[in-house]
């Protein structure tokens, strides 16, 4: 497989690879992405 | 404390460039390196990233577990580990419905490919679903609920949790379902083709590795934030003690 076939949504199979890949990358982004932008919000009681 | 922070910071950065590195890795060989598999083609490579979320999904909740109970037995003994032991709960919680949460959208994206499915109530499908709803549940009682008693009654979930996941694990081996067979530890039939293992290898170790970095962030977090908690109370305290001049 290349990052062009990788990318080809023409069919139903290339479809979904790249929907569950998406999926995972967005979901683990989108949380780890949500804690940082809450630890830098929350006051540092160690300094 | 100032010297331990930069050292913290240190190592969690290293973590996070190696659990990176390993996910690259791991994505080239499944996209790239691995051949299609030859019943199902491209749309097959799904295994590389659902499988290891799946098993890692197995795991973080016996994290919440374990933390669970040793918040039961510190909350009246000692507070101040059992609020430790809390924060290591919650941010376990949360791992576990991320990891479910993408094994059952990966699964279903895959079944509709493979099978002409979405969805199917069978044994494996349903409890993983249970698995997912339970922490959801967590959350949001741990979110809303404002009887003070929050923390003991998710704990109480959490030991529903953990009955769930052996559940889950056994489900397509005690009945013979629209999932597969197991892949691991299945009987003399079960097992990966050779040149499947070094993308799969790669992957559960990698999504291992961002798991364990993503828990103990969160772990961080949950632990500055109750700091910050009782700091804020401190000085309420303090303020309302103040003599009036």
């Amino acid at each position: 497989m290349t990052w062009h076939s990788f990318f080809n949504l023409s069919t139903m199979q290339n479809r979904h690879l790249l929907a569950s890949y998406a999926t995972v990358l967005i979901i683990q982004g989108a949380y780890v992405g949500w804690i940082a932008w809450n630890w830098f919000r929350t006051k540092n009681t160690h300094h | 404390m100032e010297q331990r922070n930069p050292t913290l910071r240190s190592v969690a950065w290293l973590w996070f460039g190696i659990a990176i590195a390993v996910l690259v890795v791991g994505f080239r060989q499944a996209i790239f390196l691995t051949p299609a598999d030859a019943a199902q083609g491209d749309v097959g490579r799904i295994f590389y990233y659902h499988v290891p979320s799946a098993m890692w999904s197995l795991v973080f909740p016996y994290v919440n577990f374990i933390a669970s109970l040793f918040y039961l037995y510190w909350r009246k003994r000692d507070p101040l580990k059992a609020l430790t032991a809390d924060a290591m709960a919650i941010a376990a919680a949360e791992v576990s419905v991320v990891y479910s949460s993408i094994c059952l959208i990966t699964g279903s994206i895959w079944g509709r490919a493979a099978w002409g499915i979405w969805w199917t109530w069978d044994e494996r499908l349903t409890s993983e679903l249970l698995l997912f709803l339970l922490y959801v549940s967590y959350l949001m009682l741990r979110r809303f609920s404002s009887t003070g008693q929050a923390q003991t009654l998710a704990a109480v979930i959490s030991i529903f949790a953990a009955i769930d996941v052996p559940i889950v694990w056994m489900s397509i081996r005690w009945w013979r379902t629209q999932h597969p067979a197991p892949v691991f530890f299945g009987g003399p039939d079960a097992g990966l083709d050779k040149s499947m293992m070094p993308a799969f290898v790669w992957n559960i170790i990698g999504w291992g590795i961002w798991g364990i970095f993503i828990l103990i962030f969160r772990f961080a977090l949950e632990r500055r934030r109750q700091l910050a908690e009782q700091e804020a109370a401190l000085q309420a305290i303090e303020a309302s003690l103040e003599i009036p001049q």
